[in-house]
């Protein structure tokens, strides 16, 4: 078996002398060459449960086991660039290594659509370009396997749809492996083979929507009511 | 406004050259208390003249550029390490904090007895007068580094090494440049007092010398002239800095 295995992943904050349970008692498998979403409101827990398989915080109790060494990129909700760096730094940012990675990089910077402003700096940028370059700067690494936090959310409804679709077609192209976290229906809809319902740091529900080779369209019947099921499971 | 906005500075020069001379024109102060312009001047030419002032100038400046160096090289590391090993502050900063509240001045009489009139004692005061606001502002810039990007690094796979490299290094350059600037401005001020206690060449010198000689004017060109010194290495110091780290203002890095 492949992929990722998250076993009875529990976590809580500590605010004010007391226990703010977070998650409690996750049980999850990611498998390889998909995208898992996990969808829920704000503060249910899921920017945690994504830090937690990133490596980011530690677990109080449960395990999270990786069956498969992967490569893991990061994309956080804000853009997260170096200030001082230039789009092309910023993206070379990630590779970490004195190699030759110009088509690489190049090619990064194409695929979110911001050719031509490689020597900008991050202040000269709007806020849905920054997280266009940070998202260019994981790709450039060639993860494996990426954890994204709503990366789409602060990008305008045009750019955000072509980015789902171009993540969409990297991934079957390249066979990545993402976690990808995000408070809308639609995009889960859109993007998820796997959609995870958190609600309270509990997993309400699991959705699994068969990978077809034709982009999907949310007008379907059949989207309309996996988005009414998903509705009634999230409890609106 | 372009041309407004140049001449403002000499706006306000002038307002304090005209009542400079209108409080000698009406002799309200004595010429002893306070020379004319004139007579400031004249003394300034002269001193240029004979050259003892490049000199004066020369030797102080070299004596601040060797004290500002050596107290920067130490609080650079010192900041380092500080930040390295965050757990060794316990141990020395009491210490620290006692000496930052010690003017280097008044260890002078100290320092001449254990370095005696020499170039140490003059490096020393400098060393001291300088190295804290230096110090202070390099480990602000090294601690007030943004959290969020360190777990950039972190993502990436960064040693520790690479992180204070590539992250915390280039965000606390700000910092550190406004310590260099602020230590660069307290070494002016600390040589100019010890050479006025232990020395027989330079600024400080030649003023206390002037002093002792009843030459108000050359006192008053002395104290313009290390004024004038202080803002020009300044302006050298910045200019140098910008080209070393370009673009860091413009690109909304401060």
């Amino acid at each position: 078996m492949g992929g990722i295995e998250l076993r009875n992943v529990q976590k809580s904050y500590e605010v004010d002398g007391t226990l703010l349970p977070v998650l409690r008692g996750i049980n999850l498998h990611l498998k390889e060459n998909t995208i898992t979403v996990v969808l829920g409101r704000s503060g249910c827990g899921k920017t945690t449960l994504l830090r937690l398989v990133g490596g980011l915080e530690k677990l109080d109790e449960g395990e999270i086991q990786f069956y498969t060494e992967h490569k893991t990129a990061f994309v956080f909700q804000e853009s997260r660039l170096m200030p001082w760096l230039n789009v092309w730094d910023n993206v070379k940012f990630g590779l970490n290594n004195k190699a030759d990675n110009t088509v690489f990089i190049q090619n990064s910077i194409n695929t979110v659509g911001l050719k031509g402003f490689e020597k900008a700096y991050p202040h000269q940028l709007s806020g849905g370009m920054q997280q266009r370059v940070a998202i260019a700067r994981a790709l450039a690494y060639e993860p494996s396997f990426i954890m994204m936090d709503e990366p789409f959310a602060a990008l305008d409804y045009f750019t955000r749809s072509q980015m789902q679709r171009e993540l969409k077609h990297l991934q079957q192209k390249r066979g990545t492996s993402i976690l990808f976290v995000t408070h809308s229906i639609d995009e889960a809809l859109l993007l998820g083979d796997k959609i995870v319902m958190i609600e309270d740091g509990e997993i309400k529900s699991e959705l699994t929507i068969e990978a077809g080779s034709k982009e999907r369209n949310l007008l379907e019947p059949e989207f309309i009511e996996r988005k009414k099921q998903i509705q009634n499971d999230l409890g609106e | 406004m372009r041309t407004i906005k140049k001449t403002k500075p000499f706006i306000g020069i002038g307002i304090v050259l005209i009542v400079w001379v209108f409080v000698t024109k009406f002799e309200i102060f004595n010429s002893y208390v306070l020379p004319t312009p004139t007579k400031v001047l004249e003394s300034f030419f002269k001193m240029l003249e004979s050259g003892e002032l490049f000199e004066d100038i020369f030797i102080s400046l070299m004596r601040v550029l060797k004290g500002f160096s050596i107290a920067f090289i130490l609080a650079f590391v010192m900041g380092t390490f500080r930040t390295l090993v965050p757990s060794s502050v316990a141990y020395y900063e009491h210490i620290l904090e006692f000496l930052r509240n010690v003017p280097p001045l008044s260890m002078i009489p100290l320092l001449i007895l254990w370095c005696g009139i020499g170039e140490t004692t003059k490096t020393v005061i400098i060393v001291l007068a300088s190295f804290f606001p230096m110090y202070l502002s390099i480990v602000k810039g090294f601690t007030s580094c943004d959290g969020r990007l360190l777990e950039v690094g972190n993502v990436f796979g960064y040693t520790d090494f690479q992180k204070f490299t590539r992250i915390i290094l280039p965000s606390a350059m700000t910092d550190i440049i406004v310590g260099m600037r602020i230590g660069m401005g307290y070494s002016w001020r600390a040589i100019i007092g010890a050479e006025m206690v232990a020395a027989s060449t330079g600024l400080g010198h030649q003023i206390l010398f002037s002093q002792q000689m009843s030459r108000t004017d050359k006192v008053i060109v002395g104290i313009l002239v290390i004024g004038i010194v202080g803002i020009l290495t300044d302006r050298v110091f910045v200019f140098v800095l910008k080209k070393l780290w370009k673009g860091s203002e413009e690109h909304g890095w401060n």
